[in-house]
């Protein structure tokens, strides 16, 4: 059972719950037992009482129930509760590791990505424009629940389990669902062993978002394709985040319908868009050394002289997303084995 | 602060050493997993990259303090 709080109104009880450190420092819903009572009708099918995860740094467990307190606070809509369920689920998967996330100095955020029918249930879940936000609410209240999550359960405030240097509004909420109708490509989800036709949310540890503007020449397929393929190596391997370094993490792509739709005029699946954007997500080793002082083992291609920031094409996810433009995102990730993608299907 | 509550589960004596912006943290941290006790010394912020000299000088100051904790002497 969850603590339970008086207030005389609806305002004391919401600067109450900002004293207490229970938000992310905007205005909440205020969890009363029947509105809870109202989120969990969204996923009859989970007992309240079953323990979703063990959240660190304060190691809270996030029962469902507890789990539909945050979400009620964050405004999500109960009918994608058991979405919220599984984002939770795959954060507290140990090989996410999410003490590191919530503790490290690093502006860590989590993206999330929703696949299947679930994102279309209403309120949908947005997958094109402007899918990151603002707007669209089941989107920006999955983050926002995840992240209170993360602040009650975990302990993840400010300056004492979350340690990030300046932090970052991807932290508030990083949420889209991927364009799988846009998409030439199988869905994530199904990519990552989920079956089709079966909702899946997959978490992945990000800086915030690196938008990258290209434009196809419409001199050639292959050309337009090495162009953007290139530029997207680039920007994963940004100098200043952990891959540019060497740390050789996890980053995460999420194309626009239009760069999906060129890379896949060149013959390239979603698998040899992975390959070949980490193949080219390298910096010279003595550009790293120059700027860095040092080259860090775990990415350094003594063979090439340069360093990797991607570990494997493994460690790039990449998904479809986005409307009209000509503008896709990378996010950076951690370094390796911390917070790599994580899916959990629902 | 998370090390040393690892090694002080395999029995190993422990003094973490934790700077003093982290201080919260790493009470947090040994609190949340029943070692709110552990013990831990101060350094100053930062030490990383502040050079071999000045990691001296830290290490020559709070030498006798991780000595004591050591010893059970006081909990620092």
């Amino acid at each position: 059972m969850t603590e339970l709080v008086e207030a005389d109104d609806e305002a004391a009880a919401v600067a109450r719950l900002h004293a207490l450190g229970c938000t992310d420092g905007l205005p909440v819903v205020v969890p009363t037992p029947d509105r809870v009572a109202a989120m969990l009708a969204g996923a009859p099918e989970l007992d309240p009482a079953i323990v979703l995860g063990v959240v660190p740094p304060r190691m809270g467990r996030a029962t469902v129930e507890s789990v539909a307190a945050n979400a009620v606070m964050a405004g999500f809509p109960p009918a994608h509760f058991a979405a919220v369920c599984a984002v939770v689920r795959a954060v507290c998967d140990p090989d996410f590791d999410l003490g590191v996330v919530q503790a490290t100095t690093h502006n860590a955020a989590v993206l999330v990505i929703v696949n299947g029918p679930a994102r279309l249930v209403e309120p949908a879940f947005a997958s094109g424009v402007g899918a990151l936000g603002p707007g669209p609410v089941a989107n920006t209240t999955t983050g926002r629940a995840l992240r209170l999550v993360l602040v009650n359960a975990g302990g993840g405030t400010p300056g004492a389990g979350d340690m990030s240097t300046l932090g970052q509004p991807a932290k508030l909420s990083c949420c889209l669902a991927e364009a799988e109708e846009e998409s030439p490509f199988e869905p994530l989800s199904v990519a990552r062993g989920v079956d089709a036709g079966r909702s899946a949310v997959t978490v992945l540890g990000v800086e915030g978002p690196r938008q990258v503007m290209f434009v196809a020449v419409g001199d050639g397929a292959a050309l337009d394709a090495e162009r953007l393929l290139a530029l997207l190596g680039a920007t994963v391997a940004a100098p200043g985040s952990l891959g540019g370094m060497g740390y050789g993490g996890s980053s995460a792509l999420v194309l626009s319908p239009y760069h999906a739709g060129l890379l896949a005029a060149a013959g390239l699946d979603r698998a040899s868009v992975a390959a070949a954007v980490a193949q080219r997500a390298v910096l010279p080793a003595h550009e790293v050394e120059r700027l860095h002082g040092r080259v860090r083992a775990a990415g350094h291609d003594t063979r090439a002289g340069v360093v990797r920031a991607l570990s494997s094409p493994a460690h790039l996810l990449v998904a479809v997303a986005g409307g009209a433009g000509t503008y896709s995102a990378v996010f950076c990730g951690l370094a390796d084995g911390v917070a790599p993608a994580v899916t959990v299907a629902f | 602060m998370g090390d040393g509550i690892i090694l002080a589960r395999r029995g190993t004596p422990v003094v973490a050493l934790v700077t003093e912006k982290f201080w919260e943290q790493g009470r947090l941290l040994a609190a949340a997993r029943g070692m709110p006790d552990l013990p831990r010394v101060a350094l100053p912020y930062p030490v990383a990259g502040t050079g071999v000299p000045a990691l001296a000088r830290v290490a020559d100051a709070v030498a006798p303090a991780i000595l004591a904790a050591l010893r059970g002497e006081r909990s620092a």
